[in-house]
């Protein structure tokens, strides 16, 4: 399997007040090509701040990143905000967009700014409505992001992180500030993504979240302490409640 | 706990709290010096006509008129001081270090220190109580431009009689005005006076003249003996105030640079509380859910603005003082003033600004009532959603990413950028509209104001024309003689002479003193009418619209007066405009004459050259009849322009520290604005990065709304500035004449140009430097964002 993302000896240091606090201590991680990621643990553990620095939307105080064959750690501001712009995409548990724009806009703003595709604007203002309907959003595409529910928002969320069809998706709780079946529903288009090739890395405390993916890693103070390969996630061969049995125990097993 | 949180508050945002001072401290600066200057100028003419002894009437008249003995003999009278002047027509008859006086166009007055009717002071407002022999004290005009010191010697030829005098200083005389057109007024020792008198010069009628100072209960009385006497000048003591219109123009125009200070700081201001209350819903919100009520919460605020505004005021009055001193200057150099009441003006306008400020403040607090607990909950917001409609569409749109997001911030918050282009429509009308000012009075058309027609040149030398003031007919030889001269001098062109004389004139039951104007000689200029026709027959006039108001008289009416011992009848045929007269003016057709009556006012010989030359050769002209006449009183139109109008370069050294206002102002606008954007619009901005747009992207779009503002700002200032510069001017001009309907002119690259450059540069610049604040701001500040 081809690897999409890679640290090594991975340490990120927070200073408040002249006192250090160590959040990551040396991460060695691997995610291969359409894998779809867990990061579990308690809070505080560094669940976020791994997820940002291995991103490129932070920076890290030690450590080597490679993302898609390129060395992040060594590439400038501007190289970054290329990197997140055409081969990553961002979902946040706050379901940020800009105010002063239509829930489809948000969408295609990305794809607008990249211009990776060679398309004209029709034809991107096309893909975000194909995306909007293919997660049954198409419906609000027009309008203002504070007059659709928070479930549609994290839906459109998800559209303006794949419009530029990236190689990999970072999601911090992407389920955290949403009803149970919003959550499903949300969950079940990242599988969907995931199932298309997308690779997904995901930050969660929601053990049924993480029970749908193909691998769970734990984290306790900045450092990895277990890691579990659930393959991926098959209805037929085994059901999602039995998937969150075997991953609670082992949880437990950790002191969640 | 108010200066725990208020400590706190100051410390968390440094750069907003420092603009918001900056704002306070320039305008309690402005509001005070301007209070100052006005309160001194206003105020401060009673207080020094009280000190000098200005009189109820003050009577103007020629040496050998009677009319003294009648206002003495009136009952109503209680005192009469008179004060008898020597005329000097030119200030060639004097040499300071062997070179002939040029700085002065008007003639010159003597007057002897024995003869004093008020108290004239010194320049440390001593009163001069006597002059020794030799030596003299003068009104500035006429040391005017000129490098001269205490102890300098300046000689008088004059007839038969050379006269040295030693320069003891200047002195203030609360009748003599200080404008460099006025003519000055020198007091010497009786004996030199005596022995001046004494000289043939001042045989000729009009150069030996008289004041009389007359208190008396019953200024009617006065004012009735004289009349019917076109040689006699009354003006009563609140007349007199007149003389300090430039003063007072200068002082109002400070207030309103003041005033719309106050206003920008106010609309600083209210985006400031605005942004503050938006952003702290959630300390709003828990301090309401745990009971605090909202007169609480809003004296948390007040409490830190009131802190900023006194802090603010006290800088800013300690900064008045150098500036209300500079100001203080010019006015004290003309006027005794109260010394102790000017620090406490300060000090009261500057409290006034404080007072003002936290009125406002309450006013803007407004909206923590509002802010529920629920707020708090609720990450601000009600649960209520209202529609918005989005004019621009990021898909079907042709603008770049960047200007599109930058238009379509400016479209989503219409009221917000709507208040920053007025409040840059202001600073871009303050830039222009002074500079329209500078340019109109400078303008070849202000000319026709004072009665003066189209030329090239001007002779402005009171002697080269002094028969005019003793013989009304005499303009036909000072024409004919200038003619000769330019023809023998390979310089041929025609002349024209405009004059007046002052007559009581009768409408009805009504009667007004006006100046009447005339222009002889050969000219194709005629008087424009705002109303009616101009007078085409030696019986028809024009007249102002003062004087017609003044006689109740209207287009078709017929005056009266007495010219040259003779009724004469008028059908007013139209209504003008002019200064002259200040305002109570009436035109003659160019067929009238005035006989041999005294001629009392002239704007000097012009001259138009023949075969329309350029500029150089008019100005070679000009030095060449400068040298034939042996005068420097010879003016191009322009330089003739800025004699008439000696305001044209206060008003430029205004513009210029309107620009630098202008500047300085827009300047702390943007970065207060742009740092209240970016401290509102974090979350957008972090998002914007984690999306993958690069910091240059972001500082664009933000440097773009500014200068899609600052255009629209100078689109609109463009678009009002005409008719607000014509609505101010002749507003002005109201003030010193009759003058309505004038247009000003305007400099295009200035305006169209230079000014909106200045806006939008400062403007994009002060953005551009502010949103570099915003790398601060990291993607991962996502996570981080409420």
């Amino acid at each position: 399997m081809n690897t999409v993302l890679q640290a090594k000896g991975l340490c990120k240091t927070y200073t408040v007040n002249k006192h250090k606090n160590d959040v990551l201590k040396n991460i060695d991680l691997t995610v291969y090509e359409g894998e779809m990621v867990a990061v579990m643990g308690p809070s505080g553990s560094g669940k976020s701040t791994l997820l940002y620095c291995v991103s490129g939307m932070d920076k890290v105080t030690a450590g080597e990143i490679t993302f898609g064959g390129k060395d992040t750690s060594k590439l400038g501001d501007k190289e970054l905000a290329r990197l997140r712009l055409n081969e990553m995409g961002f979902i946040f548990q706050q379901m940020y967009m800009m105010k002063n724009l239509t829930v489809l806009d948000n969408i295609i703003l990305p794809a607008v700014r990249s211009k990776k595709n060679h398309e004209s604007r029709r034809k991107t203002e096309e893909r975000g409505k194909a995306l909007m309907k293919r997660l049954g959003i198409d419906d609000v595409c027009e309008n203002d992001i504070n007059e659709v529910s928070g479930g549609q928002l994290q839906r459109a969320c998800i559209c303006r992180s794949m419009i530029n069809s990236p190689k990999m998706i970072f999601a911090d709780e992407p389920t955290g500030a949403l009803n149970g079946s919003s959550s499903d529903e949300v969950m079940d288009e990242l599988l969907s993504l995931n199932r298309d090739g997308t690779t997904l890395m995901c930050v969660t405390h929601d053990p049924k979240v993480a029970a749908k993916c193909s691998r769970v890693l734990y984290l306790v103070d900045g450092g990895i302490v277990g890691e579990k390969k659930m393959g991926h996630f098959d209805p037929n061969e085994m059901s999602i409640r039995d998937r969150e049995k075997e991953l609670n125990s082992w949880l437990m097993e950790r002191g969640w | 706990m108010f200066w725990r949180i208020l400590k706190k508050d100051l410390k968390r945002k440094k750069t907003m709290n420092i603009i918001l001072l900056l704002f306070v401290i320039i305008c309690s600066m402005f509001a005070s010096a301007s209070v100052n200057n006005i309160m001194a100028v206003t105020g401060g003419i009673d207080h020094y006509f009280d000190i000098a002894e200005v009189p109820d009437v003050t009577v103007s008249m020629s040496e050998d008129c009677e009319a003294d003995k009648a206002i003495s003999e009136l009952p109503s009278v209680k005192s009469v001081k008179t004060e008898h002047y020597l005329t000097v027509m030119s200030s060639k008859h004097f040499t300071h270090n062997g070179k002939k006086l040029d700085n002065f166009i008007n003639p010159a007055n003597f007057l002897s220190a024995d003869e004093m009717g008020m108290k004239y002071f010194d320049m440390d407002n001593k009163v001069i109580s006597s002059v020794d022999k030799g030596d003299f004290y003068c009104t500035s005009p006429f040391v005017q431009k000129m490098d001269i010191s205490e102890g300098d010697e300046v000689v008088l030829e004059i007839g038969d009689t050379t006269m040295p005098l030693t320069y003891k200083g200047c002195f203030k005389g609360a009748l003599f005005s200080n404008d460099e057109m006025s003519s000055p007024y020198i007091i010497i020792n009786n004996e030199d006076y005596r022995t001046l008198a004494k000289d043939k010069y001042f045989n000729a009628g009009s150069l030996s003249t008289k004041r009389l100072y007359v208190r008396t209960d019953d200024v009617g009385a006065v004012r009735d003996a004289v009349k019917g006497d076109d040689n006699v000048y009354l003006s009563t003591r609140d007349e007199e105030k007149g003389e300090y219109l430039y003063d007072m123009l200068t002082a109002y125009i400070m207030l309103v640079i003041s005033i719309v200070l106050m206003l920008t700081a106010f609309v600083v201001l209210r985006f400031t509380i605005g942004f503050t209350l938006s952003e702290e819903f959630r300390e709003i919100g828990v301090m309401k859910a745990v009971g605090i009520d909202n007169g609480s919460i809003r004296r948390l605020y007040i409490v830190k603005y009131l802190a900023i505004s006194v802090a603010g005021a006290v800088i800013g009055y300690i900064c008045s003082l150098p500036l209300s001193s500079a100001m203080m200057k010019t006015v004290s150099e003309h006027m005794v003033l109260e010394a102790e009441k000017q620090g406490m003006l300060g000090v009261i306008s500057s409290s006034a600004v404080v007072v003002i400020i936290m009125l406002f403040c309450y006013g803007c607090t407004r909206k923590v009532k509002k802010l529920s607990p629920i707020d708090a909950v609720r990450s601000g917001q009600s649960g209520e959603r209202a529609r918005k409609k989005n004019f621009m569409h990021l898909g079907s749109s042709k603008l770049p990413t960047t200007g599109f997001l930058s238009c379509n911030d400016v479209m989503s918050a219409p009221k917000r950028f709507g208040i920053i282009t007025a409040v840059f429509t202001l600073c871009m009308l303050l830039m222009t509209l002074m500079s329209n000012f500078a340019v109109t009075l400078k303008s070849e058309n202000m000319l026709k104001f004072f009665g003066v027609p189209t030329c090239e040149a001007h002779i402005g030398d009171m002697e080269y024309m002094q028969d005019i003031f003793t013989d009304g007919t005499a303009y036909q030889e000072i024409i004919d003689k200038t003619e000769k001269m330019l023809a023998e001098n390979d310089m041929p062109g025609s002349c024209t002479m405009s004059f007046g004389a002052n007559y009581e004139t009768f409408c009805k039951d009504k009667s007004a003193k006006l100046t009447y104007t005339v222009t002889k000689g050969k000219t194709d200029d005629e008087i424009k009418c705002d109303k009616g026709r101009a007078p085409e027959n030696g019986d028809e006039i024009a007249l102002t619209g003062y004087a017609m108001k003044e006689l109740d008289a209207d287009i078709g009416d017929k005056i009266k007066t007495v010219i040259d011992g003779e009724e004469r009848e008028f059908t007013v045929t139209g209504k003008f405009s002019s200064f002259q007269g200040g305002g109570y003016a009436a035109s003659l057709c160019r067929d009238f004459d005035f006989g041999n009556d005294k001629i009392t006012t002239t704007m000097g010989v012009q001259i138009h050259f023949d075969g329309d030359p350029d500029k150089k050769t008019i100005d070679d002209n000009v030095s060449k009849i400068s040298r034939i006449i042996e005068s420097d009183k010879v003016y191009t139109t322009s330089e003739m322009i800025k004699q008439v109008t000696g305001m044209s370069d206060t008003l430029d050294t205004i513009k210029k520290m309107m620009m630098i206002l202008t500047v300085i102002v827009t300047a702390l606008i943007v970065i207060l604005m742009e740092r209240s954007f970016i401290s509102k619009e974090k979350s957008e901005i972090a998002l914007m990065k984690a999306v993958g747009m690069s910091n240059g992207n972001i500082i664009a779009q933000h440097t773009i709304r500014f200068a899609i503002v600052s255009v629209l700002a100078c689109i609109v200032s463009t678009i009002i500035l005409m008719p607000v510069s014509n609505l101010v001017m002749n507003w002005i001009c109201s003030m010193i004449g009759d003058v309505s309907g004038l247009k000003c002119a305007f400099v295009p690259v200035e305006i169209f140009a230079v000014c909106p450059a200045i806006l939008i540069g400062v403007a994009v610049i002060g953005s551009f430097l502010t949103a570099l604040y915003m790398k601060t701001i990291k993607a991962s500040d996502t996570a981080s964002i409420e």
